[in-house]
């Protein structure tokens, strides 16, 4: 799975060197799941991460790991040490099995990143605009006020734990983002590229209904039609 | 405590958008603990005076945005949208203490958002079950209920001046009511009325409340001031005030 490699190298990139936190997943680090119905109302809210208009790029990307444990990385202050509406980034990046890899549908990738959106941390209120590419959390004062604090390291975990659910995910790393001083434009570009090629990936793959001539991800796709070939041909000997 | 789905309908201009933040203040004077969701569902957008607040967004103009994104290509399955419809339906939500309010605003775009309304009326359904009372000021006449919009309300408050056209209306929304929503009991508010009015024999509903000419109410409308500045003897608040101790009593809240 190479087609997010120049979408992984940018974000190693783009991230400065160490993580100011880094935790190897273990379940029981994994915040509770609240209510997916719940909301979390302005008085209860100590701050919104991508509040107020500031950036919240959100992004999936499939590729390989370096060697090591599934892990969340914290770039920034950690929820217990913010005070108010921060900019924020958030990017997972999955490595598949090997045979899922050898029989790669677009589905598949899509049920993946979809986890991404089914998760919902008590006292961490979740919203993602696909179509924006942004993720933006109200964070719960109650749940800053409990000890030990929320921390990006239980809600990470909680998402690794929903990801690895599904039988096709070999390792995962979630990487959150509050240093202000980053480039978040740059995320931002970074989110639109991914999920560029994930349409285009359903795109190949029949997903969509859509008029090649005039579609705008028509380059996408050339790209990786011969990906999805290749693919095709390992499948089916 | 279930929520309690609150729906007001009527002839248009008989105040039901007065009485609609009337209930409203009044919900939140008494159960200051309690969440209040305010729907402002005319396309008028009279509650948000009414009320003294402003919705960032409405959600015709989240539908609209919503649905450009899919013209433009964006993926339109089920668990995307649905997400979409959330993500942006919190952008619509003003808060001020207990009150939540959002406005339905007006269809000012041509075309079929069917799929759109589908997962926004989900998500909006969803995300009601977080307060106790919803309080929806309805579009004037009957379209609404045809459509179909309220179709999980608990208390239908009819509301009525004394014209003929007024009480016309009531007994029409009734009708279609029975039949297509989801309704356990609809009552009628007399407003701007003569407090011997006889309503025996007229077949309306239930009259929960009378309520007279309400000079300090004509003042605020004139002034464009909230509910919230309408003295607490003002005959608007006594009449809902009434209304709403027997629909609370019925629903044992």
């Amino acid at each position: 799975m190479n087609l997010f490699d120049d979408c992984l190298k940018r974000l190693w990139e783009l991230l400065p060197g160490e993580a100011d936190k880094r935790a190897s997943y273990l379940p029981e680090l994994a915040a509770p799941e609240g209510d997916k119905n719940a909301i979390l109302f302005r008085d209860e809210t100590a701050f919104e991460l991508g509040g107020g208009g500031k950036p919240a790029a959100c992004g999936f990307l499939f590729g390989d790991l370096p060697p090591g444990p599934d892990e969340t990385l914290l770039y920034g202050r950690d929820l217990s040490e913010i005070e108010s509406d921060s900019p924020y980034a958030h990017f997972t990046v999955v490595s598949l099995k090997p045979e899922a890899e050898e029989t790669l549908y677009a589905e598949t990738l899509k049920e993946i990143a979809f986890k991404g959106f089914q998760t919902y941390p008590a006292g961490f209120h979740l919203r993602v605009s696909p179509s924006a590419g942004r993720e933006q959390a109200r964070v719960a004062k109650a749940a800053l006020a409990q000890t030990p604090p929320l921390s990006f390291l239980n809600v990470g975990a909680g998402l690794i734990r929903l990801l690895k659910t599904h039988p096709a995910v070999e390792r995962a790393t979630t990487v959150y983002v509050t240093r202000p001083d980053l480039d978040h434009a740059a995320f931002a570009a970074l989110a639109r590229k991914a999920k560029q090629i994930a349409n285009a990936l359903e795109s190949a793959y029949g997903m969509n209904e859509l008029d090649c001539a005039a579609c705008r991800m028509k380059p996408v796709c050339d790209e990786i039609e011969g990906l999805r070939e290749l693919h095709a041909k390992r499948a089916h000997g | 405590m279930d929520t309690l789905r609150i729906a007001f309908a009527g002839k248009g201009g008989v105040g039901k958008t007065a009485l609609s933040a009337a209930f409203i203040r009044l919900l939140s004077e008494r159960f200051p603990d309690k969440k209040i969701l305010a729907v402002d569902a005319d396309p008028a957008v009279g509650l948000s005076t009414a009320l003294g607040m402003e919705p960032p967004l409405t959600l015709d103009e989240v539908r609209v945005k919503i649905a450009e994104s899919i013209d433009q290509g964006e993926t339109a399955d089920a668990v995307s949208l649905l997400s979409e419809a959330r993500f942006h339906l919190e952008d619509c939500i003003a808060e001020k203490g207990p009150i939540s309010f959002f406005a339905i605003g007006r269809p000012e775009s041509a075309g079929c958002y069917c799929k759109v309304n589908a997962y926004l009326k989900q998500v909006l359904e969803a995300i009601s079950g977080n307060y106790d009372f919803v309080v929806i000021d309805g579009e004037a006449g009957i379209e609404q209920i045809n459509r179909r919009v309220m179709e999980t309300v608990d208390r239908l408050v009819l509301v009525s001046d004394l014209s003929r056209k007024g009480l016309d209306v009531v007994r029409t929304i009734r009708s279609v009511a029975e039949r297509l929503v989801a309704c356990k009991e609809a009552g009628l508010i007399l407003n701007r009325a003569f407090s011997d009015f006889d309503p025996a024999g007229a077949d309306l509903p239930p009259v929960l409340a009378v309520i007279g000419d309400d000079p300090n109410q004509a003042r605020l409308d004139a002034m464009g001031e909230s509910v919230f500045n309408l003295p607490a003897d003002s005959a608007l608040l006594a009449g809902a005030g009434q209304a709403l101790d027997a629909i609370l009593a019925k629903a044992g809240a």
